[in-house]
């Protein structure tokens, strides 16, 4: 029979246990076991030690934790004997930290009778409202007209027991995000490279997210569901609580949603080394591709497209005369009422109907006021939908581009070799990221081009000169086509470095910024063709000029077409004039090809031209 | 100085802000109600208004039960506890527009999640779908019908109904 005696018999007790466990934990060194590691968010520093990622001093419990495995797992065993509340979200240590607790309870088998297991009721009703059978990975697809959402993003959602595919909605997601505090621009780019913001952890219900990147953003959205087993989806969760409850300083380019979404796996199934892949940056679209990498991790994929994918390629399927009844129909739902709409099959009454209500939906969802009389609208061809009382007839979407994962990998490395005006050169270029318009297109959004951070290095045969001949900081073209429904914006920004080619002054070194608003239209004439226009603006720094610099404006107008599978073609024509700085006008022409060889290797063949400057190249690119 | 800016631009380019979303929420933890339907609505004015600014302050009283689901609300106790009939309505109000139209073309994964909120087993859900079609203009009267008025008169329907009535929660 176990008698309590009085408080300082159990203390000694306790402090009797607390030593054994402390003692067996560092005879069997648990504080350099990895998952120690991953829970705590340890990473090696170049001097052999150990910090974590982790900058909520609320989530280790002793006051060096943060570089000291060790006195942290200690602190974590004595504290769980204590109902002392802890962390930013008061409560006792088992509850808080309640992977550390099971993880260390199972390597020390701690017994229960001397180290009561405290009953954690939020936890526990946390747990039980997202009652997971299955875990699954979002990739919401790029929106260009949202820099930080360019190169799309990804994370959980917690896929509930008893669900059907028809009740996904219903389903939590963990999702982090930086909690932005300012409403400064620049502050915000600052704050945001050098982990000025706090990232949190959030757990809100998918819904919300799909209206937020399917309906309000016109993002095209990719499920992966994974192979995880009931302990290792626990410990997923698990682990999530312990995060919800503390920030990690965010950073842009590494420490981001995609990096976190990883180490959360990481947690669930330690024999992924997913995070070690990423070490500059994380890109999302590379997150998925080394998920979807793993062998048996994930089962099914599944493709939720945006409303305004939808609405293009429902529009697709409709005859020229279903088309223009369609077009009438968002402007007077009367039309439904009458002749020619009547006499259509009811089938395609209700296809045209759902159609005119998913546009009028999409001008709800996206108008910055919309107006009472689209509402009206809307509820009347609803109101002629339903008693049609039929029905929406099945309808497969297909994506315009294919999943992220099948696409190239985002650097790239090119070797070529062309003629400059009167020489030969041979060029080395390298590229941090990301994609740009004759690229491979498969798993990119179509007419997105997003190039950061890229080197070319020449060789010019007969100065002998080898000299940096571009540098491009970022050069971002948003090719958005426009037709009878939709009239998206597509502008052009860059800022770089290039080598400009005078007869008083052969390569000179030039800093250009440019950026350019225009529109684009599309056909689908041999497989798919772009044309577009741009307005711009260009503003140049160089010896080559005189009063060293030139500043004005033009346009380009061009054509980027896919000519077979493999085979991209991109030509345009610019002109511009300097009204200020050197005096000057330039006309400028090029063509440019792509052909794919394999997945991640293509070769190009470009031509430019410049006034007195006309060059040519052929090289080799490798994506990796 | 242009350089230096567009460096900055650089940066923004690259990563997943998206939604700050009911995160600030834990540091504006000003007790009952959280703040979180602030929140949720405050972010998306900045991309494009989706909803009348009235929700915000319907989606503001609501989330207060339901907001705890969201890790690390010191203020809100409650991490996990759920009334049913809140989560329904917090499900219509985002989700009106899209509910108004899968009611009239009697499905849709809205619906469905919908049916289910009310208790309604998939296994009826053919039964609720085919009802919120034949009574649209009733459920749905114009469109000034708010997302309230809406579930009240489909819990009525649902009570009135020779099938689902037995998973009515109006009784």
């Amino acid at each position: 029979m176990l008698v309590s005696g009085p408080a300082w018999a159990d203390a000694a007790r306790d402090d009797a246990y607390r030593k054994e466990l402390i003692g067996q934990a560092t005879q069997a060194r648990l504080s350099e076991q990895r998952y120690w590691h991953l829970l705590l968010h340890y990473r090696q520093d170049l001097t052999g030690g150990y910090t974590s990622e982790a900058d909520d001093p609320g989530f280790f419990l002793a006051p060096n934790g943060k570089t000291d495995p060790q006195a942290e797992l200690e602190a974590a065993i004595a504290k769980f004997f204590s109902d002392e509340l802890v962390g930013r979200s008061r409560q006792p240590t088992q509850c808080a930290f309640v992977a550390r607790y099971h993880w260390l309870k199972s390597q020390l088998r701690i017994d229960d009778r001397r180290l009561p297991p405290q009953r954690c009721e939020r936890f526990q009703s946390w747990f039980e409202e997202m009652n997971a059978q299955s875990i699954t990975v979002i990739f919401a697809s790029a929106f260009m007209n949202n820099p930080s959402s360019m190169f799309g993003h990804t994370f959980l959602r917690v896929d509930r027991k008893g669900q059907t595919e028809q009740t996904r909605l219903l389903d939590y997601t963990i999702h982090y995000a930086a909690e932005v505090t300012t409403e400064s621009q620049i502050a915000f780019v600052v704050l945001g490279v050098f982990g000025g913001f706090k990232g949190y952890f959030s757990a809100l219900p998918y819904y919300i997210k799909v209206q937020e990147y399917r309906d309000l953003e016109n993002r095209d959205i990719w499920e992966y569901r994974l192979n995880l087993s009931e302990g290792q989806i626990t410990r997923l969760l698990m682990h999530a609580w312990e995060l919800g409850h503390a920030y990690f300083d965010y950073f842009f380019f590494k420490e981001n949603c995609s990096y976190h979404i990883l180490s959360l796996l990481e947690v669930a199934d330690p024999r992924l080394h997913l995070t070690d892949q990423f070490v500059a940056w994380t890109i999302p679209a590379d997150t998925v591709r080394v998920i979807t990498e793993q062998p048996d991790l994930v089962t099914d994929i599944a493709y939720r497209p945006s409303r305004s994918t939808q609405i293009r390629r429902k529009r697709e399927l409709l005859s020229h005369h279903e088309d223009r009844l369609f077009l009438r129909l968002i402007e007077t739902p009367a039309v439904a009422e009458r002749e020619p709409f009547a006499s259509l099959l009811p089938d395609r009454q209700a296809f045209v109907l759902d159609l005119a209500s998913d546009y009028l939906l999409h001008r709800l969802a996206t108008d910055p006021e919309p107006s009472a009389a689209t509402r009206d609208r809307q509820h009347s061809l609803l109101v002629t939908r339903s008693r049609l009382a039929t029905a929406s007839p099945e309808t497969t979407i297909a994506p315009f581009t294919q999943r992220p994962e099948l696409g190239h990998q985002t650097s790239r490395v090119g070797l070529g070799s062309g003629w400059r005006q009167d020489e030969f050169f041979e060029e080395l270029s390298v590229r941090a990221g990301y994609h740009d318009l004759l690229d491979p297109g498969i798993g990119y959004t179509p007419g997105a081009q997003i190039e950061v951070m890229s080197f070319s290095l020449r060789h010019y045969n007969r100065r002998d000169q080898t000299r940096l001949e571009r540098f491009k900081l970022v050069d971002i073209v948003s090719l958005s086509p426009m037709d009878s429904l939709f009239k998206p914006p597509s502008w052009k920004i860059s800022a770089g470095y290039d080598t400009v080619n005078r007869p008083d002054c052969r390569y000179c070194g030039n800093l250009n910024v440019n950026g350019g608003a225009g529109a684009v239209t599309e056909t689908r004439w041999l497989r798919h063709e772009m044309y577009f226009a741009f307005a711009e603006l260009d503003a140049n720094y160089s010896h080559a000029f005189d009063e060293n610099h030139r500043v004005g404006g033009g346009g380009t107008v061009g054509l980027l077409a896919d000519l077979t599978e493999r085979w991209k073609i991109l030509l345009s024509g610019t002109y511009l004039g300097y009204p200020l700085g050197e005096r000057s006008d330039e006309v400028r022409a090029s063509v440019q090809q792509r052909y794919t060889l394999m997945k991640d290797l293509a070769l190009r063949l470009e031509f430019n031209h410049r006034r007195r400057d006309n060059e040519a190249m052929l090289s080799v690119q490798l994506y990796f | 100085m242009t350089r230096k800016l567009v460096l900055l631009q650089v940066a923004v380019a690259l990563v997943c802000f998206s939604a700050p979303m009911a995160l600030a929420a834990m540091n504006t933890d000003t007790g009952p109600g959280c703040g979180v339907g602030k929140v949720i609505w405050a972010d998306y004015r900045h991309q494009k208004n989706i909803l009348p600014q009235s929700l915000m302050a319907t989606t503001n009283g609501m989330f207060s039960n339901t907001i705890g689901i969201t890790f690390g609300i010191s203020g809100c106790t409650n991490d996990g506890k759920f009334m049913a009939e809140q989560k329904a309505t917090m499900f219509a109000e985002i989700n009106f527009e899209n509910l108004s139209q899968e009611m009239a073309q009697g499905q849709g994964e809205h619906l469905a999640s919908l049916a289910t909120l009310l208790g309604v087993p998939a296994e009826h859900h053919a039964e609720f779908f085919a009802m919120t079609q034949e009574r649209y203009t009733s459920l749905i009267q114009s469109g000034e019908t708010t997302p309230v008025a809406m579930l009240k008169a489909l819990n009525a329907a649902i009570a009135g109904h020779p099938v689902l009535a037995q998973f009515s929660t109006n009784r």
